[in-house]
């Protein structure tokens, strides 16, 4: 039972208290007064008075808007122009119709004429632009269709839909990737990807291109890093960011070994398929398809409806609680405009197409793409050919490098003008050099389409050797 | 929960300067020290003691143990290794708010210490827990985990 509380007693027990307690008490009231009477410490923003800031306007010389002109002569300021349609032949404006090597809509998607007319029926039923992100009024039935048939088509729970192909990995990756994370990537990894890693802040780990083993060896030291700092390695997560096909390199990517890899590690393993979905597979659904994986394999797989598919756009497919994420926190969903919905019916179209004929679509496209490889192998002796065999892209580099890029470059546009002339567009792979993590050597990128005739192949392989033996001779 | 929006990255910054939270803070403590003192078998000198040692474990936990944000940041997990406390007003020193914030634990000791009659074992106990409070709020500890304690 609580005796009576006695306020004298507490007093008297204040004056029978130790030294020792009067003085701790005393520095802690004066701990108070001082956080009273404590400055606030200024923030990091230095504020100016107003003679300071019209002396600083008044020394401020306006840099030019273009800090360095370009020379006149830069690429970058003679782009070509398509006339009509990019299909299978391109007009540059001359009048000539080219083979077109340069565009990527591997299976032709573009030129069939039920995905334009599924796109123009739609259009005509819902507008051009659907007028809002997606979670701000431009989900249409649409796009959850068209995120129906994806999720359906890959076998997966869920999938999320981007406006633009560059924005999906570059979202995607962010959107899970943090502070204090580890990603390990391909060295060759795209540009979208790089920017997704860029912006991740994860601590980014690259290894060598299509190399398991050195993958392993990294993974191996990080191992032993972690023996040491347990604590820290629960608290860090690790990511594995490859490509299905590699854009810069067109190699196929060793998976089989990387889920080996994945598993070992605990890794979350991320795929962007952008160049092997409807290219790889017997059901056109890239590189799981490929090689038999499951999809239980791979965390997330990121895609582009911008090459293969001949749409806009791209996607995300995966466990629908990895994926729904991202409607929240991929930056791409969140603050873009959605798909026009008429780009969005088209690209159910080609899901259509792919499901009803793809085993079909695929092997052609690779059996043109050996066909091309092969081709081009013997092209001139200075230069080489880098890719699968059955990869749609491939890259012809100079075998010997001046040692400057621009001066490669410049040799390799020749060689496109050349081709040109010869009846061949093609095009040199653009890099911003500066930016990338690891700039590929410069190359004349070939893109194989479905539809190319032995003919066609014949033509393009003797227009390159045309054109490189007039330019290297 | 998403949150943010109107320029501010991290709400965990801001709401503890709110008055209201102030006001809820020194309810909730007086509310457990009523509840307390409601317990027959506890004597005035314990209850203190025990409110000022909950308040003590809760105010560490909450502010000094707990890391990250309750809600979803677009920061890319800046905050994620960062105490509440670090996380107040964007880690700016001797803000109204962390004045206050470390006043609170300070005046509740001096209360119990002459409620307690300047008993020993009850300073002991009571000094202790303040310094677990009192040591992570010193500016010269932001961001520091000695001896690399709930480093991660």
């Amino acid at each position: 039972m609580a005796s009576q509380w006695n306020v004298y007693e507490s007093f008297q027990a204040l004056l029978q208290a130790g030294p020792y307690h009067l003085a701790l008490e005393g520095v802690l009231v004066m701990c108070v007064l001082w956080l009273f009477t404590a400055k606030k410490k200024p923030s990091k923003m230095v504020r100016l008075t107003k003679k300071e800031e019209e002396d600083l306007l008044a020394d401020w010389t306006p840099e030019p808007l273009v800090p360095q002109p370009p020379p006149l002569d830069h690429p970058n300021l003679h782009t070509r122009t398509v006339y009509g349609k990019a299909g299978q032949y391109v007009d540059l404006g001359t009048g000539q119709k080219l083979l077109n090597l340069a565009t990527q809509s591997f299976l032709n998607m573009g030129e069939r004429p039920e995905v334009e007319e599924a796109a123009v029926t739609c259009l005509h039923g819902y507008g051009v632009g659907s007028c809002g992100p997606r979670g701000f009024y431009g989900t249409t039935d649409v796009h959850l269709n068209l995120e129906e048939r994806l999720a359906a088509f890959f076998n997966c729970e869920a999938a999320v839909l981007y406006s633009y192909g560059f924005s999906t990995s570059a979202s995607a990756v962010p959107a899970y990737a943090k502070n204090g994370d580890i990603i390990y990537a391909d060295e060759c990894i795209n540009f979208a990807l790089q920017r997704g890693l860029q912006a991740s802040r994860s601590r980014i780990v690259y290894f060598k291109h299509n190399d398991p083993d050195d993958l392993h060896r990294l993974l191996k030291e990080q191992a032993i890093a972690d023996a040491k700092d347990q604590k820290r390695a629960n608290a860090t997560r690790k990511f594995l960011v490859v490509e299905g096909v590699y854009f810069n390199t067109g190699e196929v990517c060793a998976l089989p070994e990387l889920v080996v890899l994945r598993r070992q590690y605990k890794l979350r393993l991320f795929l962007d398929e952008s160049v092997s979905f409807g290219t790889l597979g017997p059901h056109c659904r890239g590189i799981t398809d490929h090689f038999n994986i499951p999809m239980t394999e791979v965390d997330l797989l990121m895609c582009s409806l911008e090459l293969g598919a001949g749409g806009n756009g791209g996607f995300c497919v995966g466990t629908s609680f990895v994926v729904e994420h991202q409607r929240l926190s991929g930056l791409g969903y969140c603050f873009s405009a959605s798909l026009p919905p008429m780009l969005a019916a088209a690209s159910i179209k080609v899901v259509d197409i792919l499901e009803e004929e793809g085993a079909g679509l695929v092997q052609q496209l690779q059996d043109t793409s050996t066909q091309m490889h092969r081709a081009l192998t013997t092209l001139h002796t200075k230069v080489n050919i880098t890719g699968a065999e059955l990869s749609p892209i491939k890259h012809i580099r100079l075998n010997e490098s001046s040692g400057d890029r621009q001066s490669d470059e410049a040799v390799l546009r020749q060689v496109v003008q050349k081709a040109e002339e010869y009846g061949v567009a093609v095009t040199v792979a653009s890099y911003l050099s500066d930016r990338e993590a690891n700039a590929p050597q410069p190359s004349i990128r070939i893109t194989v389409h479905k539809n190319l005739t032995d003919a066609q192949i014949d033509t393009a392989r003797d227009a390159l050797t045309h054109a490189f033996t007039d330019v290297l001779g | 929960m998403l949150s943010g929006g109107h320029g501010e990255v991290n709400p965990n910054s801001s709401w503890h300067s709110s008055r209201g939270a102030w006001l809820s803070y020194l309810a909730g403590v007086l509310a457990l020290h009523l509840f307390l003192l409601s317990i027959p078998v506890l004597s005035i000198p314990s209850a203190w003691t025990l409110t000022n040692v909950i308040h003590n474990l809760a105010n560490y936990l909450f502010l000094h143990q707990i890391k990250g944000t309750p809600w979803q940041l677009m920061d890319q997990g800046k905050a994620r290794l960062m105490t509440a406390w670090e996380q107040i007003d964007y880690g700016q020193q001797f803000t109204t708010t962390r004045k206050f914030i470390t006043i609170i634990p300070i005046v509740l000791f001096l209360l119990t210490s002459f409620y307690t009659k300047y008993e020993f074992n009850h300073f002991a106990i009571n000094f202790l827990t303040l310094l677990l409070v009192l040591i992570p709020k010193l500016p010269q500890f932001h961001m520091v985990r000695l001896f690399g304690i709930n480093k991660y």
